[in-house]
């Protein structure tokens, strides 16, 4: 199978798999974005306990987090334009990308609407109660107080998702996407060298992933300012070596039912 | 929108005749990953020299990058080590009798390692120390200890986070179709392009799965009300 | 019968106990008083090995351990001869109570399932809890988790039962009910060591008090000798500090 193992080929392979690093950061950063307006879209009705979308929202977080992305991405692949065509809307002929951004984007929203669930039941009720003490309307109570505090308890939870966002990428290929993967199955065929392209295709992974974390804990930790013992937690953690650090890994896993990090 | 109901019905045995196939693969990387993810747990709880990094960095590894490259770099690699192996020990075995399943197989049990690993170790460490004490203190030995106390409270703990990774594992074997194993995306795939109803084979394989997790979900969900009976609070 | 000699115990370069010799006579209350870092819940773990001494000689009943030789069987064998009472309890959170005090009798000491419930029970209701049998730790409140605590340790018939602060962790108005249980089971001639800050019960249920400070025994003695005319200056102080504060008896 394929041609001797190369160790020079890893380097090689690794520095052609690059140029299709843009396609793969492309959907990580549109699909997150869109996921997080997705994500807070969705987590309001719960938050609020708005009556007729209430359920909606529920049904739709557990079936996107209830079933493979592989099989959301052929689902609204083959099916968005089904239902679009009752809309008369034609968009057989849209790119490719375009669903799988789509996809990712309901996909993370999903996961990042129990994020911010979960940040803003995590805020002191006591806070609130200040913030309204202090003569605070809801909408400054929320924006001034309870948003800052709530966004910095997600940050672990988020770079999670983040992550697995960028890990699920990797199913594009499938579609025909040449993203990282895509990129690496091209390549296999044209050069026979599979080990040391898939060597090369985890080592960027890897690289990013650990970017990645590292990012988001500078941001925890900057977040974090006013509480001494939280950022020393924070330091830890990124001294432990992102990756292996649980406690951000034990909340996603607590609110991922599955699928993302896989 | 043209979808074909009666074939949607039609779909549905043809996808449960490779449900089978589906939970194997669970059952086996849980299995499997389970065992490895108490020998890591292990490993970093009690900071075993030379052992320590390796274990760290497997599970930096594997959760730095997506399983799709742990499936491709074991269907690959696995086979040039076996072969090597083989020839270097005369033996006649080859790596191309070994079934297609088994690359699922090993490949999703070092993954569940790496994952179940970290369910293991919270699970122990959210564990009081005065527990253990007070055991010692009436007189049990370490095994007593771990089994009568220190593991049920570990499970009690770790319980939803271990459901979540069955959870992510039965999801992540829709990647076998990669490797050529007929789990039920691989069966919704060739339903769909055989018939040209791509549609409604992806519908009724998301319904299986969204079943099958739900179906986790209570099953967790009700044994965690029976064994978390201790925690129903009162006061301090 | 008890007799511990020349426990020594080091965490790093800081030595906590640095040359212990105790001796209890079977039957006695035995009190260690002492302020905070003195070593005294040091030395009452060491007695139980939840800590390992560094060097000295643990003798309990038939029980002989060298602290420098200590085999798992050793220890094992001390353990089973003591029980202890935690400050935080330490119940087993996932048994109930009649569960918790069942564990050692079941697990350790092998009795049948049957004559080992019948004695918790037994001794559950001579803690005052034989309505709260099925209650779990979550559902107790401290002074009753406490209880509960005490009659783990007193299933067993140990050689001794030692006290660590069994009253610290507790809501004032909690502390009278275990100090009652635990004067309770003193007159019925258990042997105990009880490390507390509780100086109306020191001078009340105990035979011997001991006063230790920087991880030696300073003083030791009667009640009346230790509370009335104590002879060191460091016994002195502590007493005059500590006694206007606690000096209500129950």
């Amino acid at each position: 199978m394929g041609k001797e193992f190369e160790i020079t080929y890893v380097f090689t392979l690794f520095i052609k798999l690059l140029s299709a690093l843009g396609t793969t950061m492309f959907i990580v950063v549109a699909s997150i974005l869109l996921g997080v307006i997705v994500g807070f879209l969705i987590a309001l009705p719960r938050l609020y306990n708005i009556p007729v979308l209430r359920p909606f929202s529920q049904v739709f977080v557990s079936f996107f987090r209830g079933t493979p992305v592989l099989i959301q991405l052929f689902l609204i692949y083959y099916g968005l334009p089904e239902v679009l065509k009752l809309l008369s809307l034609d968009v057989s002929r849209a790119p490719v990308l375009m669903f799988v951004i789509f996809t990712y984007a309901l996909h993370s929203g999903a996961f990042i609407s129990e994020a911010i669930r979960a940040a803003v039941t995590a805020v002191d009720r006591g806070q609130v109660e200040a913030a309204y003490a202090v003569g605070m309307n809801s909408y400054q109570a929320f924006s001034r107080i309870v948003l800052p505090q709530a966004l910095a308890v997600s940050i672990p939870v988020l770079a999670n998702i983040v992550i697995a966002n960028l890990k699920d990428t990797s199913l594009a290929f499938s579609l025909g996407v040449i993203e990282l993967t895509g990129k690496a199955q091209t390549l296999v065929t044209a050069t026979q060298h599979f080990i040391e392209t898939y060597i090369a295709l985890a080592g960027i992974y890897l690289l990013i992933s650990i970017g990645l974390e590292k990012a988001f804990n500078k941001m925890e930790r900057r977040l974090l300012s006013h509480e001494r013992s939280a950022v020393q937690k924070a330091e830890e953690r990124a001294s432990y070596s992102l990756l292996s650090s649980y406690k951000g890994f034990v909340t996603r896993l607590k609110l991922g039912k599955g699928g993302s990090g896989l | 929108m043209k979808l074909d109901v009666s074939f949607l019905l039609d779909v549905f045995p043809l996808l449960l005749s490779a449900l089978p196939t589906t939970l194997l693969i669970t059952a086996v990387s849980v299995s499997v990953g389970f065992v490895i993810g108490v020998v890591i747990a292990s490993i970093r709880i009690y900071r075993v020299p030379y052992l320590y990094p390796i274990a760290v960095s497997y599970v930096t590894f594997i959760r730095g990058t997506p399983m799709l490259t742990h499936l491709f770099l074991i269907y690959f690699g696995l086979p040039l080590l076996v072969d090597g192996l083989a020839s270097f020990a005369g033996l006649s075995f080859r790596a191309a009798s070994i079934p297609l399943i088994w690359f699922a197989f090993i490949s999703f049990s070092i993954m569940a390692g790496a994952y179940m690993s970290e369910v293991v170790r919270s699970g122990l460490l959210a564990v009081n120390r005065g527990q253990t004490e007070a055991a010692y203190a009436i007189g049990m030995n370490t095994w007593q200890a771990l089994r009568r106390i220190v593991f049920p409270q570990a499970f009690a703990t770790s319980l939803p986070i271990l459901s979540n990774s069955v959870i992510g594992m039965l999801h992540g074997s829709t990647l076998a179709f990669t490797v050529s194993v007929v789990d039920i995306n691989a069966k919704a795939q060739i339903v769909a392009t055989t018939n040209w109803k791509f549609f409604e084979a992806y519908i009724a394989a998301a319904i299986i799965f969204w079943g099958l997790t739900i179906a986790i979900e209570r099953i967790t969900g009700h044994i965690e009300k029976r064994i978390n009976r201790y925690n129903r609070g009162g006061v301090a | 019968m008890i007799k511990l000699t020349g426990i020594t115990k080091s965490f790093g370069r800081n030595q906590v106990l640095k040359g212990i010799d105790l001796h209890v006579n079977k039957g006695e209350v035995v009190v260690i008083l002492g302020p905070s870092g003195s070593g005294k819940t040091t030395l009452l773990r060491c007695i139980n090995y939840l800590e390992r001494p560094s060097d000295g000689q643990i003798v309990i009943g038939d029980s002989i351990v060298d602290c420098k030789r200590a085999g798992k069987q050793d220890i094992l064998q001390l353990r089973r001869k003591s029980a202890m009472v935690f400050q935080q309890y330490n119940l087993f959170k996932h048994k109930t109570a009649l569960e918790n005090v069942m564990e050692g009798l079941v697990i350790v000491q092998k009795r049948p399932k049957e004559e080992a419930r019948e004695r918790s029970v037994q001794v559950l209701e001579k803690v005052g809890l034989g309505s709260k049998l099925d209650a779990y730790p979550s559902e107790l409140s401290g002074g009753q988790q406490q209880r509960v605590g005490i009659a783990r340790a007193l299933a067993l018939e140990p050689e001794v039962i030692l006290f660590d602060e069994p009253t610290s962790a507790l809501d004032p108005e909690l502390v009278g009910e275990v100090l009652e249980v635990i004067r309770k089971i003193a007159k019925e001639g258990i042997t105990m060591i009880v490390v507390t800050h509780e100086m109306g019960f020191a001078r009340d249920v105990s035979n011997h008090v001991v006063f230790m400070d920087g991880g030696v025994i300073v003083e030791e003695g009667t009640p009346q000798e230790i509370f009335s005319s104590p002879k060191e200056e460091r016994t002195k102080q502590f007493l005059k500090r500590i006694t206007p504060e606690w000096s209500y008896t129950i």
